[in-house]
């Protein structure tokens, strides 16, 4: 069974004999079925006793590397040594391979110098929870797992593009830390590197000289893909240590071609591009439990990127979180998924786009907390046509836009495909239905802005689609004829004739909306926010509900005795509010280091504080241009706050361009000036800051 | 029984009783030989229905047929038969009211042909200024208040001809009415020459996500709407949601075009396995005169985006 790729970047020269195998062996695997292969496999419990990675070798202890090949029958028991072959068992026909580890205490590292072989052994276990002193135990929220021992990552200056490749049914990879993959520019970019790549017969990182003929690399049968493939209690993208990784990966797990994959139970962390991203083929993907969080920060910003083929798909109590785009984004799939129970919060740190944004039809959004988004919560697209979208029981709260935004008038605009286009008008022809999401089900209209309270009880009258069923919401903050829907207060179903009346009993004061669907067409857009008023028809105003901090963290150990809180002395504090860069460079100069070091600090002693990086730039060179320099500059900064332990949810990226510059003059000392990124500080808490334009990095040309 | 005929009685007493008078009037004593020439039909209609308040009775307007009238007449010159992308063509119209009767309102309209448009403000009009004009880039229509008989209006305006105009027919008509007249027209027909574009070529191209590498769009693989294309010569061309576009009117010779990966956040350019030649930020293509050359760009989605 030779049906990996060997791939030319890095390999050894030793390796000379191997790559001969490989490239001979292709002709005979194409016709091979992969039932075949599971029965013809022998399988062995194997135990890892080596972080060391290299040429396979006759040694004294064992390493991944040797294990992998072992259970992919590449390598037989007769090849090692006898220090190893005591620790390769074999296990009764008809059961898969087993890999565990017992690696030297403080050196649970595993660095790889080149790919790892493709995994084609059906029912292998990866298992990292076997290493002493994992804590099962540790965990107290399924989706924060309990720290890994073992770690897999790259040896340093080296490139790998991918941790694992599993290409066979039923592979479990359990309890790893899995982090540092990547590859460098070429030309045109490399296959997409990620911590765990599945697919059948992953195509080679690129078109290098060494890379085998692709014959193999076939796409269209589904009966090739690896079947129910399982990835637990996994840090991703993170070291055992939470530490911001030297090198961050490029993505999380890549379901390229597989089907029924389970994702659950990981840490999904600091990657470059999405956390979980679907290529050709991901139906029936299960993603559950898993906390998504700072994932997309200079690449692909959604943390979760369905597309291809996703039918019977879920995605069911994730917490999805800081994130730099859309908490989910399915782009053109088709097939269906089902989005439940998530937590979808702080995201859009870079980019403005919604929460959800969904193509395709009969979608399920159901009971997710979508909140803290600058953007809409959800968006079903106008194009391409797209129906039937159910969207209900979710709650909402702090969105910069509509709760459930459906595109409208075919609008294919680059802010509709991130952000919506907003209230619709109520449908006035039939042809509304084709160019609008979940074909223009109208937004439920109330017959008055307010409602008198009568005794006891409310009764909420308006107008929906006919025979549609309509879900009261509460709604929390003032002032917007369409604030987030904050809490389902009930349902009740519109007559024939499209009229609706509700009795509850709501304090005055109260503000409610509503949202229609219907089993056909989908869920509608919020209806513009009545209030229940006192039977005299004023409008009380209702105390304020407190501001969530921002935070993305697992929950905290129960909390010890209860020291008595210190009161809050006023603070006095001085922290600068800029930095400076070079002409046309977006790097930091320690100047700037040491002036982002006192901000870091200030950030982390104050965890309330949240901040927005402005980046701007000199007036010269395009708009365009310097648009993306500002937001390269932004971006330079974060990344260097986030090295120094600051939580992404808590910054923002807005970068302005040439739109804002310091002052009008043309000097070489007024465009150092302009070239900065400026730390605008939010939610003071009364907290006396002085902040400090200071010049102490500026860096004339 | 009793019901329905009550109903019955009640329906007849709405029903319209449409009482036709046809009448026939005789205007002078001419012979009938000559009567048959300046014999005028004068025809109009009566409706009258039992209402709810009594019979009404409603009159319809006079139509007079047989009344000689001498119909508009109406010339369309240009000042060239024939023209190429880039000329400019001075259309005249000139519209007499040959008859006895007043023609007013007057109306004069002209559709342009495909891919010619109005130079704007160069409507001019003699001896009598329109009391209103509608001006698109394709269609004029001016209205003058009177048109008294055995006078006329000459109408001159200018048109573009675009390269657009190569794909159209050149043909255009002019048309003239008042009430009391019947519409006429004057059509003219401009030879178009493709001159300088003749020797363009078109650019087609998509722009989507390859997930099999090898740098064609096959089923599964879906559009990027809104991307940029730059090519050489600073066109700038948006792709459309499908992720496709075209460019026409291309120069012959050697052509580059670029993708703009700052418009599609997310993703770049993907490696294409099969082909090194198109690992590539961009595309050549060797435009021969008339000929269709194709950029495709292939893209995947992408990280580390502070690299490049």
């Amino acid at each position: 069974m030779n049906q990996q790729w060997w791939i030319g970047c890095g390999a050894l020269p030793l390796w000379g004999t191997s790559l001969t195998i490989a490239l001979v062996a292709p002709g005979l695997v194409g016709v091979m079925a992969p039932a075949l292969g599971q029965s013809a496999l022998p399988a062995y419990s194997l135990v890892v006793t080596s972080p060391l990675d290299g040429p396979v070798a006759d040694d004294e202890v064992l390493t991944l590397r040797e294990a992998l090949e072992l259970a992919n029958g590449t390598l037989t028991p007769e090849d090692l040594s006898a220090a190893e072959q005591a620790l390769v068992e074999a296990l009764p026909a008809g059961q898969g391979s087993q890999i565990s580890f017992a690696l030297p205490e403080d050196q649970a590292v595993i660095a790889l110098v080149d790919l790892l072989p493709e995994i084609v052994a059906p029912e292998l276990v990866i298992d990292g929870t076997t290493q002493a002193g994992y804590d099962a135990d540790a965990g107290l929220d399924p989706r924060f797992p309990p720290a890994p021992v073992v770690s897999l990552t790259v040896a340093e200056g080296i490139e790998v593009a991918r941790g694992l490749t599993i290409a066979a049914d039923g592979v479990t990879v359990r309890g790893l830390s899995v982090y540092g993959f990547r590859t460098s520019d070429r030309a045109t970019q490399t296959t997409p590197p990620s911590d765990i790549f599945v697919s059948a017969l992953a195509p080679p990182v690129d078109a290098s000289p060494l890379s085998p003929v692709l014959e193999l690399f076939r796409l269209e049968t589904p009966e090739a893909a690896p079947r129910g493939v399982v990835i637990e209690q996994n840090w991703l993208g993170l070291p055992p240590d939470e530490a911001f990784p030297a090198v961050p990966s490029a993505f999380g797990v890549t379901v390229f071609n597989a089907v029924e994959t389970t994702i659950r139970n990981n840490r999904i962390q600091n990657h470059d591009g999405s956390a979980i991203i679907t290529g050709f083929r991901a139906d029936g993907l299960q993603v559950s439990e898993n906390a998504i969080i700072g994932n997309g920060l200079s690449g692909m910003p959604d943390a979760i990127r369905l597309e291809g083929t996703i039918d019977r798909s879920a995605i069911t109590n994730n917490l999805i979180c800081a994130n730099d785009g859309s908490g989910i984004y399915i782009y053109r799939p088709e097939g269906a998924t089902q989005i439940s129970g998530n937590a979808i919060q702080y995201n859009g740190r870079r980019f403005e786009r919604a929460a959800v944004y969904l193509m395709g039809s009969d979608h399920q959004v159901n009971d997710n907390f979508i909140g803290y988004q600058p953007g809409p919560g959800v968006v079903v697209t106008a194009y391409p046509e797209s129906r039937g979208n159910q969207i209900r029981g979710n709650r909402y709260a702090e969105l910069d836009g509509l709760a459930i935004d459906l595109n409208t008038q075919g609008n294919i605009g680059v802010q509709d495909f991130q952000k919506g286009d907003g209230p619709n008008p109520p449908r006035n022809s039939h042809h509304r239905r084709r160019e609008t999401g979940n074909a223009a089900i109208d937004a439920p209209q109330f017959d008055s802005y307010t409602f008198a309270t009568g005794p006891g009880q409310v009764t909420l009258t308006g107008t929906a689609d006919p025979n549609s069923e309509v879900d009261l919401y509460r709604v929390d903050g003032a002032g917007f004829p369409y604030s987030p829907l904050s809490e389902r207060l009930g349902t009740v179903t519109a007559s024939p004739e499209g009229s609706f009346s509700a009795s509850l009993s709501l304090p005055p004061g109260t503000r409610v909306s509503a949202i229609a669907s219907d089993p056909e067409w989908g869920t509608s857009e919020p209806a513009a926010v009545a209030a229940v008023a006192t039977a005299d028809g004023a409008v009380p105003e209702l105390p304020a509900t407190p501001i969530e901090l921002p935070s993305c963290a697992p929950p905290a150990p129960p909390p010890e005795p209860e020291v008595p809180p210190t009161p809050l002395e006023p603070l006095r504090l001085e922290i600068p509010r800029n930095i400076h860069f070079a002409l046309d460079r977006s790097n930091i100069s320690s100047e700037s280091a040491a002036v982002l070091d006192q901000i870091a600090a200030s950030l982390l002693e104050f965890p309330f504080l949240t901040v927005e990086l402005h980046g701007h730039t000199d007036p010269r060179a395009s708009a365009a241009y310097n648009l993306a320099l500002s937001e390269r500059r932004a971006l330079a900064a974060r990344d260097y706050l986030i090295r120094q332990g600051v939580p992404q949810e808590r910054m923002r990226i807005v970068p302005f361009g040439l739109t804002q510059r310091r002052s009008d003059e043309s000097s070489r000392l007024a465009y150092a000036r302009d070239r900065r990124v400026e730390f605008v500080f939010t939610d003071l808490r009364g907290l006396e800051i002085i902040f400090i334009d200071q010049e102490a990095d500026l860096q004339l040309e | 029984m009793r019901r329905i005929q009550r109903q019955l009685c009640r329906g007849l007493l709405f029903l319209l009783t449409l009482v036709l008078t046809y009448g026939l009037g005789q205007f002078g004593a001419s012979p009938p030989a000559a009567q048959a020439q300046s014999r005028i039909f004068i025809n109009q209609a009566v409706a009258q229905f039992d209402g709810p308040t009594g019979p009404v009775t409603t009159a319809s307007n006079e139509t007079r047929v047989g009344e000689n009238i001498v119909p508009l007449q109406i010339v369309k010159t240009a000042d060239r038969a024939a023209a190429e992308p880039g000329d400019v063509v001075v259309y005249r119209l000139l519209i007499t009211n040959p008859s006895s009767r007043v023609a007013t309102p007057l109306t004069v309209t002209d559709q342009l042909p495909r891919g010619l448009r109005y130079v704007p403000n160069s409507v001019q009009t003699t001896p009598l200024q329109p009391t209103q004009q509608v001006l698109t880039d394709s269609s004029l229509t001016l209205t003058f208040a009177a048109l008294d008989p055995g006078a006329s209006i000459s109408v001159a305006y200018a048109v573009l001809v675009t390269p657009e105009a190569v794909q159209g027919d050149g043909r255009n008509v002019a048309q003239a009415a008042a009430p009391g007249f019947a519409p006429v027209t004057a059509p003219f027909q401009l030879t178009i020459r493709p001159g300088i574009v003749s020797d363009c070529g078109t650019i087609v191209g998509r722009v989507f996500v390859d997930r099999n590498f090898d740098g064609q769009q096959q089923p599964g693989e879906p559009g990027v709407p809104n991307a940029v294309i730059f090519m050489d010569d600073g066109n700038r061309i948006l792709t459309d949601p499908d992720g496709l576009f075209s460019l026409v009117n291309v120069l012959p010779g050697y052509r580059v075009g670029t993708l703009d990966l700052y418009s599609l956040p997310g993703y770049t350019l993907a490696p294409n396995l099969y082909r090194i030649e198109e690992n590539s930020v961009s595309r050549f293509v060797r435009l021969s005169p008339g000929a269709l050359g194709r950029m495709n760009f292939a893209v995947t989605p992408t990280f580390g985006e502070e690299q490049s």
